[in-house]
């Protein structure tokens, strides 16, 4: 996924010169996962920066560099230093066209690996995409798939509104596939079907959707018919899909990595009920992290839904009379 | 005109102020922003100044007294005829997005979303039925295996609830008459059942009057109407001529279509409208949806109407409307067989026909018996409000006109 | 100046009468704000404000005194200029609009677009880390952009000697790398002077500067404050004989090209501005679906059902 992520961003720093790349080691060192590697030695200083050590001001400067007309692409090197710059995410990017009555196009982009499952240190694996979901104004993108990395992050660049992107961290080497050389968009607010199946549907995003296809996968040698809905954009959310599968299927599991209260997961059971509640045969099941702080290293596995979590919640949804 | 200056909120979220100090007094002329009032507040002492210039006419309150936010402060004269000036106000809020949350009703039966609609559709009350799911969940398959729906709609509990009078628990075949031994509680359907009948039995005293007529000429008249080239004559059924002959026969015996509330009994109640409700059979069970307004409908439109509601029936797409408001109830209990019965009148009318098979029987013809068609009749009528003679009466009048059909052309 | 002042007191009468919502009063300021606006070139020249400063910044277009107005009474038009405006709108959330400033300025100079960004915050916001990293940001990067620090001695009730241990604002400028200029802003023709020479040397690409405007709120710090609670009242009367407007009237009279029927005429018109901008402001129509209006580009599935609900509803 990482060379997919890679480039888009060289496509689309080469058809738009507008796109300027912002960030901490984002220029030189080509980023500390190398996602930004060879846009500096291509496009040059001007528009590939590295920026001094603040979240704040790397957002904030790319909302003035948006009021300048230009398209920034900002870089924060794990989601869970965006607190950081959440004044600036929440009261100020997100805000910009409204505040200015559409004055200015906040053409902005701000890139963020999350996830755990690779023992990071504290703060590297937060999964924030709930908390950002709620600020009306801002669009939320999570790709799951190495070819819709390259194509989702081309949309969100060229997209009027910020875009959250945010990268799974586990993904960016262990998620692999094909990816459509040269112009390649995937449309911000469309689902994807990853896998089909009647029985039920597993909805997801980012890295859970692998976990999410690989219990599919091994439930189908057992004749259970399995599908699974990759949500890729939380805002804007593709309520049609999610309303098809479920009326399609009947049952439904729910898997996020975020703790429970108050995570995206919730959003989605609640646009479930007012959209199908009379297709549910049995009640939604939500497979989330627990609510406590991201943990350690040693207790990381517990926290995070596993493909045996899964699989069971997918288990007593399908049995549930 | 007065301008009416109300107190304000000054201080974003204050809702009352004390007069400290007024600087005009009634009948003083003032400018515009000229100083009126010092007020206090939780946050600072304020002067507030006029928004307009007249002459003073009153003022709100004396020094030292509290005002709220939005109190009359101080009325001026402007010498305008446009009302007072409202200050910006945000437009009337609508509601926002907000997804209606239904009450609940006391008694819930469990069952899964899908499973209620299917009942809905059905026409099943799901209080009826027997859940065998976890913890008496309602499933799906219960809800098919379902035997009567109501006759009645369900919220009108004075409507009674009445399902078929006869064919009441009607199951599929291998599940007839099965149930395991042992001391069961009497509650779902067959506890509806039994609380519907105990209703009907001891509040009604019912009189039964029955009689065989030779049916040739209405087997005849039958066939010679569906070899008509005419659409909807396929339509026309026993069932569809006998309610026409009983619209006939209630509009000339009103009585009979009336009934009696309360028990022993307070009133009788003699409706404006004929409505028939005809007992169908479906394969959920048996219903009963109503012909409104039965005696201005000729044969064929009897038989259409009729026809459709068994349609409407067999897909589960009855409304409630389509279940209410029945006068007088027909029951075609011949259609499982059978002669004489004593079907018993649901609760809220006063009178009931039953239908049965008809067949070749021996009839007395001139002094030899021969075989003809029969078709068995009953009349069931509440003795509070129907005497014998009527109900002689009543079914003799049904009887005559099923005997000979022609009666339904010439009126009379 | 006198403008400003006249209308910030009428505007001060319309809170008071419950017709505006909260305001900052511009007394003591007027000198700060016209003078660095006479100092810019309205064609090129971006002014991002913080919140007092509208009144006074009119020579950017009369658009600037009309958008005030209907932000005032709460109308969302308030928020938008016109393309030919260079204003930015009014930034509550303190010190947010410093980053910006300087993305803005970088993003000029990569555009080649001529011109300067001018940033107006006060003493408090100096002490917000959005100050000190954009502060940072723009001295490495050699934005193009002066930051107007205008320090009225007071954050609400904070004086400045409880804001920080430095010894002036302006000294800050060394740890960014960029040149501090200590003003006394109610010297009109100082101020002028000192944006000037700012700007002058960030369009010849010598960077950013940090100017601190040295003057004393002489009104409350909103219409929600009562300052006779935390301002020494001698330290007040001492900040009124250096009114700024009126150490100009007397230099302008000295000089023969001012007097009393000159100011009387410049209130008068500025009444009756402000009179007509707020008839039209409160006479501007709102659409009932406005509340949804220039969150994104264009609705969400959601928000478009959310408008037509709001619109079936005002049926």
């Amino acid at each position: 996924m990482l060379q997919a992520i890679n480039e888009a961003l060289h496509g689309e720093m080469a058809r738009d010169e507008r796109v300027v790349v912002l960030g901490e080691d984002v220029g030189h060192v080509g980023g500390v996962f190398r996602a930004t590697e060879g846009l500096f030695e291509k496009f040059g200083a001007a528009r590939v920066v590295d920026t001094p050590l603040a979240e704040g001001v790397i957002v904030g400067s790319a909302v003035g560099l948006a009021m300048a007309g230009l398209v920034p692409v900002a870089e924060i090197q794990f989601l869970g230093f965006s607190y950081q710059a959440m004044h600036q995410i929440a009261g100020q990017v997100a805000r910009l066209r409204y505040r200015s009555q559409g004055r200015f196009e906040p053409a902005i982009t701000i890139r963020a690996p999350f996830g755990g499952g690779v023992r990071t240190p504290e703060m590297h694996s937060d999964s924030l995409e709930g908390q950002l979901a709620n600020i009306p104004g801002l669009k939320v993108v999570t790709p799951a798939t190495a070819a819709d990395a390259k194509g989702l992050l081309a949309a969100a660049v060229r997209d009027p509104d910020p875009v959250m992107f945010l990268e799974p961290l586990r993904g960016y080497r262990g998620i692999r596939g094909d990816v459509p050389d040269g112009d390649h968009v995937v449309p911000l607010g469309a689902a994807r079907t990853a896998r089909q199946g009647d029985d039920l549907v597993i909805i997801a995003w980012s890295y859970q959707v692998e976990l999410a296809c690989r219990v599919a996968d091994s439930l189908a040698e057992e004749g259970l018919s399995v599908a699974v809905l990759d949500l890729r954009s939380l805002v804007p959310l593709d309520i049609e899909a999610i309303a098809a599968a479920v009326d399609r299927c009947g049952r439904v599991v729910v898997v996020e990595e975020a703790s429970q209260t108050g995570g995206f997961a919730g959003e989605v059971v609640a646009t479930i009920v007012e959209e199908c509640f009379w297709s549910l045969e049995a009640p939604v099941v939500r497979v989330s992290g627990f609510d406590v702080p991201y943990p350690v290293g040693m207790l990381e596995d517990t926290f995070v839904p596993d493909e045996a979590r899964i699989a069971a919640a997918v288990r007593r949804t399908l049995e549930t009379a | 005109m007065a301008h009416v200056f109300r107190l304000p909120d000054i201080g974003e979220g204050l809702d009352e102020a004390e007069i400290v100090e007024w600087f005009v007094a009634v009948g003083d002329v003032v400018v515009r922003d000229q100083a009126l009032v010092e007020v206090l507040t939780d946050k600072a002492s304020s002067e507030l100044p006029s928004p307009v210039a007249g002459t003073v006419m009153s003022l709100g309150a004396a020094e030292g007294v509290r005002l709220r936010v939005g109190e009359v402060l101080i009325e001026i004269d402007d010498g305008s005829t446009t009302p007072e000036a409202r200050p910006a106000e945000a437009p009337a809020s609508a509601s926002g997005p907000v997804t209606a949350s239904p009450g609940t009703p006391a008694f819930r039966p469990k069952a899964a979303p899908a499973t209620r609609r299917l009942a809905l559709q059905s026409g099943v009350d799901l209080a009826t039925v027997n859940g065998t799911g976890p913890g008496g969940r309602i499933t799906a398959d219960d809800v098919r295996n379902a035997g009567t729906p109501l006759a009645a709609p369900p919220p009108e509990p004075s409507a009674g609830r009445m399902p078929t009078p006869v064919d009441a628990g009607s199951s599929t075949p291998s599940t007839l008459g099965q149930m395991p031994t042992g001391r069961h509680a009497l509650r779902g359907l067959r506890g509806v059942v039994a609380r519907n009948m105990v209703q009907a039995w001891t509040e009604i005293p019912h009189i039964h009057t029955m009689d065989e007529l030779d049916a040739s000429l209405l087997v005849d008249f039958r066939t010679r109407i569906r070899s008509m080239d005419r659409p909807g004559a396929a339509q026309v059924t026993p069932l569809a001529i006998a309610a026409v002959a009983a619209a006939r026969a209630l509009r000339r015996f009103p009585m009979v279509n009336g009934h009696v509330e309360g028990h022993p009994g307070d009133a009788i109640v003699i409706p404006e409208s004929v409505n028939l409700g005809i007992a169908m059979a479906t394969e959920r069970g048996l219903v009963v949806p109503v012909v409104h307004d039965a005696d201005v409908l000729d044969l064929f439109a009897m038989a259409d109407r009729i026809a459709s509601l068994a349609a409407a029936a067999r897909t589960g797409d009855l409304t409630t409307a389509d279940l209410a408001g029945a006068t007088f109830t027909i029951t075609n209990y011949g259609s499982l067989g059978g002669r004489f019965a004593t079907p018993i009148i649901p609760p809220g009318q006063g009178a009931i026909l039953g239908l049965g098979a008809v067949a070749e029987r021996p009839v007395a013809v001139d002094g030899e018996v021969l075989a003809r068609p029969t078709l068995p009749v009953v009349l069931g009528a509440d003795h509070r409000l129907i005497d014998g003679d009527l109900a002689e009466a009543f079914r003799r009048a049904v009887v005559d006109d099923l005997t000979e059909p022609l009666h339904l052309l010439v009126g009379g | 100046m006198v403008e400003a002042r006249t209308q910030a007191g009428r505007l001060w009468n319309l809170q008071r009468q419950g017709q505006v919502g909260t305001l900052a009063p511009i007394d003591g300021h007027e000198a700060v704000v016209a003078a660095t606006a006479h100092a810019l070139d309205p064609e090129h020249d971006w002014i991002l404000p913080q919140y007092r400063e509208p009144l006074a910044l009119q020579r950017f277009g009369p658009e600037v005194l009309e958008q005030y107005m209907l932000y005032n009474i709460g109308h969302p038009d308030g928020s938008r200029l016109p393309p030919s405006v260079r204003v930015a709108p009014l930034q509550i959330s303190l010190a947010t609009q410093i980053p910006h400033a300087v993305g803005l300025a970088w993003g000029m100079t990569l555009q080649d677009e001529p011109g300067v960004v001018t940033v107006f915050f006060g003493d408090g916001s100096s002490s917000e880390g959005d100050f000190h990293e954009a502060a940072n940001l723009a001295g490495v990067l050699k934005a193009p952009v002066i930051l107007l620090c205008v320090n009225n001695q007071w954050a609400i009730s904070t004086p400045l000697h409880q804001q920080t241990a430095a010894e002036t604002l302006a000294d800050r400028a060394i740890g960014y790398g960029m040149p501090g200029v200590r003003v006394d802003g109610n010297d009109a023709a100082a101020m002028f002077d000192a944006v000037d020479e700012a700007r002058q040397r960030a369009l010849d690409g010598g960077g950013p500067t940090l100017i601190e405007a040295v003057v004393y709120r002489l009104g409350a710090h909103t219409t929600a404050d009562d300052p006779t609670r935390y301002v020494p009242a001698e330290d007040l009367e001492a900040a009124r004989r250096d009114d700024p407007i009126q150490r100009l009237t007397d230099h302008l009279t000295d000089l023969g090209r001012w007097d009393d029927e000159a100011r009387s005429e410049v209130e008068t018109v500025a009444m009756a501005r402000i009179d007509e901008a707020f008839e039209r402001a409160i006479n501007q129509t709102l659409a009932p679906d406005a509340v949804l209006d220039h969150c994104f580009a264009t609705d969400t599935t959601r928000m478009a059902r959310q408008r037509a609900a709001l619109l079936d509803g005002a049926r």
